[in-house]
């Protein structure tokens, strides 16, 4: 091989170059961004239930940042505002998410604020929507005979019960449900927060 | 061992081909591509400009657009004084002028958008087309008299506290032309105004027929007015949907008892907010089943109500006269009582 | 030893040069002047996008210490008027109301809680139905507010946040409206003669349709559990307190026959059967509930309030009080309120009517409507809608009959 040095040189370039733009540039732009004014810290039963987000691999499917209007109606779909830097300020790491292959779920606290909903739907979601291709979770559950006291009963349609038996949450499925329901961005996001206006700005008021 | 030949054509000649050729080079590559950059821009904003926004059409049979002024630019003073007065009255007739009011309707109620949107007869068209010779009392009507005819038949005057139109002169009339004057600014007096009136439809061969008539009303109309024609009103009482008939409704003699004048005012406005949704045909049969229903009798009534429909409805659209269900129409129904 | 030119051991390919060709420059130099050209552009679009919010949001601080002449404009003059008529048979007058009288703990009192009762002012006998402002201004807009009011049609006198704050604390446990006139007598006889109040017909103790909305049906999800306690909603969960309880029957049914779509509300429609339905929507429709709705989409409350209050006529959008009732109240049977509606709901709701078009019998107009609204229309009459108080519970038995 002829001239190696020229191509380490400009290989090292190319490398500070991206390094540079895509984490040194950023860092410095959000890297000290404070909480946002109405965003609250994880509570120990929500971020067990954040492990279990991890550990059962929900980022694969679903998302946790909603585009502004100009690249998708994630608005009119009911999943919030576009989300700012400050959104995510308890998030380390953060679950944005590369795939929606299910909704995105920064606002799902909001938008679906039933404890019971999430137990159904995480149990079977196809007794909700027939359509649904979200994996259900039994293992999060148990089947028992009688509900002891303090336990969560699982509600099924009728024509989906096992007779003399209840579906009952197990303590991970009630810390997973929890840190749904804290994923609550819909405060208004901070005025001076850097974030992607799309077009809708360039030359003037949308 | 080497080829004489072959060294010194490849490794020698571009070397010395290239010296001093250098700086020529890239002044053809930077103002090349400057050029390029240049050139690329000029084609885009042509494409952009010429997508903009076209031109608007010319306007059919001379007819000239107008758009009234923002209510924003309403003037300070005692003249915006007036004008303001007078779109209150406009919008909440019967509280503004709670004497001359004997039905549930505001003017608003059949010109829509307070007076400004067109094809619902706004005002700034009335304005500049008056004063006007008028068939209906067969002499020249300033604005003044025009409102009159307004309070008299379509707001039923005669069933309201004085019993009739404001008297002439009264400071009501007034506030009205003073709103409608404003509306009007800069509008070109006696021209044609695209939007004035009410549309004029063509009747098709099936003319207009009340029992098809009742299908569109329940269909299209009924969730608004109500299966009785009497409007809604909110939680306080207030009318929200007018009344279309009976005793809280414009009266016999109202341009509206006309139905090819329904007709124009269905087609182009309603269901509100989504005018021009119904045919032709729906629009006429709708305003047959609205204008043949009963409703306060003409206040111009002197003998019988055939005498009446010989007198004043001679070659009118309307039902005024004819005998429904056993009902001769026309004969009135009796004031509601007062709130 | 062989003179072939392939027995040079010692050769080194290489490749010979070749000079890159001018039009590859050209195009490497054009492309790159673009790419910095964008980013400019870009980055002025960006600060002046923040310094735009910015100022939007010193705007909206501004908006919020409106001057009582503001307030008036925007809250009250749908039904008051703007010059304090009223509208006869509905809306008492403010001109020359005893109720602007001397004591300003009356007017406060009535902002904060509403009224819903009879009430007599200048000699007229209304059905007095008065929205509580109580959880959408603060003391500081009430005070300006009053401070207007008494200015205008009372006689004179500053009123303080301090004294809002008093009053606000001394009626802290009284969560219904005032019982019409004659619970203001008790406050101030000043205010004359006022018509006895007929106990109000009870809210309808239907314990089996309140046992659905806390408890769900069989075990099953609880309709508090989305929409609150009271009803009241939250982000993109509607407010149900206060629709008309037919419009949240029909709603409930063409969610159990998917004439409207959702996956949520489907399975638990479908559920329920038709007493229950009503029973529901009766329910909900007697709930006087606080707003819960906060302006929360970045939606231009000015343009917000233009379109609820005027429409466009440009884009023949009708203003949305034309049919949802002056101040968004809804109109029963079938209207809904749109006052202190959920933002994220309704700026949804358009959309979805805007797109999909007619998906249940009440909305027979909206989609053709909600079509023209932008995405920032929607945004910004959601939220200006958000700002507004909630109406006043409906009083079905009386109301429906009209």
């Amino acid at each position: 091989m002829n001239r190696a040095l020229p191509l380490v040189i400009l290989a090292m370039t190319i490398l500070a170059f991206a390094t540079m733009l895509l984490v040194v540039v950023p860092r410095a732009q959000i890297g000290s961004e404070p909480p946002a004014a109405g965003l609250r810290a994880y509570s120990p039963e929500e971020l067990r239930g954040r492990a279990q987000y991890m550990s059962l691999g929900c980022v694969y499917c679903h998302s946790q940042q909603p585009r502004t209007p100009d690249q998708a109606p994630d608005g009119e779909r009911g999943w919030g505002r576009p989300s700012v830097a400050a959104d995510y300020a308890y998030d380390s790491p953060h679950l944005m998410g590369t795939m929606r292959t299910g909704p995105d779920l920064l606002n799902v606290g909001a938008r679906l604020p039933s404890t019971a909903w999430h137990l159904t739907h995480l149990y079977r979601p196809r007794a909700i929507a027939p359509w649904s291709i979200m994996p259900s979770y039994p293992f999060l559950f148990e089947i028992k005979d009688h509900a002891a006291p303090g336990d969560t009963v699982v509600w099924l349609p009728r024509e989906q019960r096992v007779a003399g038996k209840v579906v009952v949450a197990r303590p991970e499925a009630m810390a997973l449900v929890a840190y749904l329901l804290s994923l609550d961005r819909t405060y208004p996001a901070p005025a001076s927060a850097i974030r992607d206006d799309g077009y809708s700005r360039v030359g003037g008021k949308p | 061992m080497t080829d004489p030949g072959h060294t010194a054509t490849e490794t020698e000649s571009p070397r010395d081909q290239r010296k001093g050729r250098g700086l020529p080079r890239s002044i053809y590559a930077l103002g090349g591509g400057l050029l390029l950059f240049a050139l690329v821009m000029l084609v885009r904003d042509d494409i952009l400009l010429r997508s903009g926004p076209s031109t608007p059409a010319p306007q059919d049979n001379g007819a000239i657009a107008f758009t009234p002024p923002p209510m924003s630019s309403i003037p300070n003073g005692p003249a915006g004084a007036s004008i303001r007065h007078g779109m209150a009255i406009f919008e909440n007739t019967a509280t503004e002028a709670r004497a001359f009011v004997g039905n549930g309707l505001a003017c608003r109620s059949c010109h829509l958008d307070a007076g400004r949107k067109a094809d619902s007869a706004p005002m700034w068209a009335a304005w500049v087309s008056y004063p006007q010779y008028r068939a209906k009392n067969k002499k020249m009507n300033s604005m003044e008299d025009r409102l009159n005819g307004c309070f008299s038949y379509s707001m039923n005057g005669q069933d309201s506290p004085s019993g009739g139109p404001p008297p002439k002169g009264d400071p009501i009339y007034t506030d009205l032309e003073a709103y409608f004057h404003w509306l009007a600014s800069n509008a070109p007096t006696g021209a044609k105004l695209k939007g004035a009136g009410f549309p004029k439809l063509k009747l098709s061969s099936l003319g207009y027929d009340r029992d098809r008539g009742r299908a569109v009303y329940a269909q299209h109309c009924a969730s608004c007015h109500g299966d009785d024609g009497q409007g809604r009103r909110d939680l306080n009482g207030r009318q929200v949907f007018p009344p279309l008939w009976g005793a809280n409704s414009y009266n016999w003699g109202a341009g509206m008892a006309q139905i090819n004048n329904a007709a124009g005012f269905i087609k182009a406005n309603m269901p509100l907010g989504a005018g021009n949704s119904l045919t032709d045909q729906q629009a006429w049969d709708a305003a047959a089943w609205i204008d043949s229903q009963e409703r306060p009798k003409d206040p111009r009534q002197k003998g019988s109500v055939q005498d009446n429909a010989a007198a004043f409805h001679e070659g009118e659209k309307t039902f005024y006269g004819k005998t429904i269900d056993n009902h001769l129409l026309g004969t009135g129904t009796s004031p509601k009582p007062r709130l | 030893m062989s003179e072939h030119p392939l027995a040079d051991e010692a050769f080194e390919p290489y490749e010979p040069r070749r000079p890159v060709p001018l039009p590859v420059y050209w195009m490497a130099i054009a492309l790159a002047l673009w790419g910095a050209v964008t980013l400019w552009n870009d980055s002025t679009a960006q600060s002046s996008g923040v310094g735009q919010r910015l100022a939007e949001a010193g705007d909206m601080t501004r908006r919020h210490s409106a001057a009582g002449a503001d307030l008036f404009a925007q809250r009250c003059a749908t039904c008051h008027q703007a010059d304090g008529a009223g509208v006869a048979g509905a809306v008492p007058p403010l001109q020359g109301s005893r109720f602007l009288g001397a004591n300003p703990q009356l007017v406060v009192q009535i902002l904060l809680h509403g009224i819903n009762g009879p009430i007599a002012v200048g000699g007229d006998r209304f059905d007095g139905h008065m929205p509580a402002f109580g959880s959408v201004l603060d003391d500081g807009q009430i005070a300006r507010l009053v401070t207007h009011l008494r200015a205008t049609w009372g006689n004179g006198g500053e009123v303080d946040a301090a004294f809002v704050k008093a009053q606000r604390q001394a009626t802290r446990e009284r969560h219904a409206s005032w019982n019409g006139g004659a619970d203001l007598v008790s406050l101030d006889p000043a205010v004359g003669p006022q018509p006895a109040f007929l106990s109000a017909p009870p809210a309808p103790s239907d314990s089996v349709a309140m046992a659905l909305a806390r408890g769900g049906k069989a075990g099953g999800w609880a309709c508090a559990a989305c929409h609150g306690a009271a009803g009241e909603g939250r982000s993109g969960v509607p407010r149900l307190a206060g629709l008309p309880a037919d419009y949240i029957a029909q709603a409930l049914l063409a969610f159990s026959t998917g004439t409207r779509a959702s996956d949520i509300m489907g399975p638990i429609a479908r559920q329920l059967d038709g007493p229950e339905r009503v029973g529901l929507g009766r329910l909900y429709a007697t709930m006087a509930s606080a707003s819960r709705a906060r302006p929360e989409l970045d939606g231009d409350l000015a343009r917000g309030a233009t379109l609820a209050l005027q429409g466009d006529d440009r884009r023949d959008v009708p203003s949305c009080f034309s049919c949802h009732g002056p101040s968004g109240f809804g109109v029963a049977p079938i209207v809904p309120a749109i006052a202190a509606q959920q933002p994220a709901y309704t700026a949804g709701r358009l959309a979805a009517l805007g797109r999909h078009g007619k998906d249940d019998a009440g909305a027979a107009v909206m989609p053709s409507v909600a079509a023209r609204l932008s995405d920032a229309d929607r945004r910004a009459v959601a939220d200006y809608l958000a700002t507004l108080p909630p109406s006043p519970a409906i009083d079905t038995d009386t109301k429906d009959a009209r």
